[in-house]
């Protein structure tokens, strides 16, 4: 240990009551930092869920194109003056002819975690006399599980059904009750080209999101292809969901230059879910960062207190030779084993504090204790402004105890 | 011979509360070996000039120069390395680090200095603690022993790096007779024996009528010694 070290070791272990307080003020500050933003990532998380439910990280579709097609060339010269009265926008085509290719460049991507192909459309549902507008999906339902666990919502019934007969369909749960059908009624669908069909209902399904609940209904992909008689490989939509829903618009925005389809990720339709991440975000920052800066202040105020009352020693200390980097040093490394100490320690209190509040019952929507989320970042980011501050907070100090003039305090 | 220490023409004021001129115009040169008393009434500028040859004020003009190299211009860090390499201090009061031991007080400017290990540097203090009488309080707190025993304590932490040169601030000023002859003579021992160079500040006549030679100061100048 070199002596900078050996002195500065001395010093903070003779006020061991002081090293106590200033440990715990880094401490407090660090595991609110941790526990602050794990729950609003927690939050955060607990709404992106509600939205995933129904909704995919990136959505690969038909857009109408962004402008109406040229019909005459552009006039060379300034002295021609060309209107075209009333142009359309026109979609020469509808939905995606070959889904197949754009699945598997989708699956290709490492980051993405799961894809699916949807055929949707608006049909009415007949029951009896009760005709009701609403939207139909055609699901691949082994990966449309994967992708929103869409099983896990059935009230009643069992979605695997769908696979096994083409006559099956899952009704929302809202749906069901506004063409008051059941378990086992057999309804008709109406298509837009006035194809009318019927099927069996085969399960209910309730996803929270009662908008969808009250209009939609599931049928299989192959189904939905034949009652709209497209090709085996048509599809509406293509899906996909990343490791990390906030990647969404850099992914898409990369897979967009391959694919000649309209690349959406969740963020466009979605605003206000994505500022109120931020929002949140921001606000959690704010105040833990506000409670580092007090733990700071902490610091400040007891390294100042122990350099005023060491002003001899550290006279003393020029004196025998110790230069103004020393000093400068002695009173740092305390600071930064106090900040450390305090910082582990708050790591650990901060995971306790948000597993203890993991576990508080809250029984709204979908969510049964307070939502938390365990990111390692959240740790990393809490050590290294714990360090910072105690660094710039034992530095104040520190700097004023090498500026010490040892002959106006030894002179007596 | 190159004299031990040489000063030449030193002047120094004071600006707080009023400018005065506290030294004027000091020359002299103490030789390797020599036992210097520096000796005047209270505020004949005593304790000033001794804080000028420490290396630790560098306000003043004129030039200090130890053992041939010349003090004066030099940086603070390099000043702080030549003070802790070739000047011990003694002060009046013993100024030992209250929270350290008496054994690390005495090894921490050779720790400092980092010339020789940690168990050489342990070795050598307990041998000049030995020496000076303190046996059996090394691993008591610095705070802990009585005020003989702390001077003493002191006189070891400035020799630890054996100095070229010596200097106290009254370091007798403090002790009885029984504790005041222990000091001389152990500086008396250091002149003659090691050839360390003395310049001590002192009141006490017997004191300074035993040393080599007698520098007397009367407001900011020296009488001829
Ligand atoms: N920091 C200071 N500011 C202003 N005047 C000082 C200061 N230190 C000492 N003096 C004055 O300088 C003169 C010499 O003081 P000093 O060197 O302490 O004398 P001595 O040690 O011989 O008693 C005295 O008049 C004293 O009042
Ligand atoms: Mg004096």
């Amino acid at each position: 240990m070199s002596v900078n070290n050996k002195i500065a070791w001395v010093h903070l272990t003779s006020k061991i009551r002081q090293l106590i307080v200033a440990v715990l003020s880094v401490t407090f500050g660090i595991s609110m930092y941790i526990f602050m933003n794990s729950f609003t990532g927690g939050v955060n998380d607990a709404q992106a869920e509600l939205v995933f439910n129904t909704m995919a990280h990136i959505r690969v579709y038909n857009d109408l194109p962004k402008e109406a097609q040229r019909l005459l060339p552009v006039p060379e010269g300034r002295d021609t003056v060309q209107f075209v009265s009333n142009p359309k926008r026109i979609r020469y085509t509808e939905g995606i002819k070959n889904a197949g290719p754009i699945r598997e460049l989708l699956e290709s991507i490492p980051d993405v975690v799961a894809v699916t192909e949807q055929l949707n459309e608006n049909v009415f549902f007949h029951n009896g006399v009760s005709k009701v507008s609403g939207s139909l999906s055609g699901i691949d339902v082994e990966s449309e599980n994967q992708m929103f666990n869409t099983a896990q919502y059935m009230t009643e019934g069992d979605l695997y059904e769908l696979e096994r007969r083409n006559d099956g369909v899952v009704l929302g749960t809202g749906l069901a009750d506004k063409i008051s059908a059941q378990m086992g009624d057999v309804i008709s669908l109406s298509t837009a080209d006035g194809i009318l069909k019927a099927y069996k209902v085969v399960g209910l399904i309730e996803t929270g999101a009662s908008s969808v609940d009250k209009s939609r209904a599931i049928i299989s992909i192959q189904a939905a292809r034949q009652l709209l008689s497209k090709n085996r490989s048509y599809a509406t939509d293509v899906l996909a969901n990343l490791r990390n829903y906030n990647d969404a618009r850099s992914q898409a925005q990369r897979i967009a230059v391959s694919i000649p389809y309209k690349t959406e990720a969740w963020q466009e339709g979605n605003s206000q879910l994505e500022s109120a991440n931020t929002l949140r975000d921001i606000l959690a920052v704010t105040v833990s960062l506000t409670i580092l800066i007090v733990a700071g202040f902490g610091i400040y105020n007891i390294m100042n207190m122990t350099v005023n009352e060491k002003m001899r020693e550290i006279a003393i200390l020029k004196a025998m030779g110790f230069d103004g980097k020393d000093i400068v040093q002695i009173f740092l490394v305390q600071s930064v084993v106090i900040g450390f100490m305090g910082g582990v320690v708050g790591l650990f209190l901060g995971f306790l504090i948000s597993v203890g509040v993991d576990h508080i019952p809250f029984k709204i929507a979908s969510l049964n204790t307070l939502p938390i989320a365990y990111n390692p970042i959240d740790y990393v980011m809490a050590l290294a402004f714990g360090l910072l501050t105690t660094f710039v907070a034992g530095y104040l100090p520190a700097r004023k105890a090498s500026q010490i003039d040892p002959v106006e305090i030894l002179r007596g | 011979m190159r004299p031990a220490l040489s000063v030449n023409n030193i002047v120094k004021y004071f600006h707080e509360p009023e400018t005065i001129q506290v030294l004027k115009e000091i020359s002299f040169a103490v030789q390797p070996g020599e036992f210097l008393a520096l000796v005047g009434k209270s505020g004949s500028g005593k304790s000033t000039l001794l804080y000028l040859l420490s290396t630790m004020d560098t306000d003043y003009e004129g030039t200090i120069d130890i053992n041939g190299t010349r003090l004066t211009g030099l940086k603070q860090n390099e000043l702080a390395r030549f003070r802790n390499e070739h000047i011990g201090f003694v002060f009046q009061f013993h100024y030992l680090l209250p929270e350290f031991s008496v054994l690390d007080n005495v090894m921490l400017p050779a720790l400092k200095l980092g010339k020789l290990s940690p168990e050489q540097i342990r070795t050598k203090a307990l041998e000049l603690l030995y020496k000076l009488d303190i046996k059996g309080h090394e691993n008591k707190k610095a705070s802990r022993i009585s005020g003989g025993q702390q001077q003493r304590v002191a006189i070891a932490r400035a020799l630890i790096n054996d100095p070229a040169i010596i200097m106290g601030d009254e370091p007798t000023g403090n002790l009885d007779s029984k504790n005041t002859k222990v000091v001389f003579d152990i500086f008396r021992q250091l002149a003659r024996e090691s050839g360390q160079t003395i310049v001590a500040v002192t009141h006490d006549d017997e004191f300074a009528a035993n040393c080599d030679r007698v520098i007397e100061m009367v407001d900011g100048k020296i009488l001829a010694g």
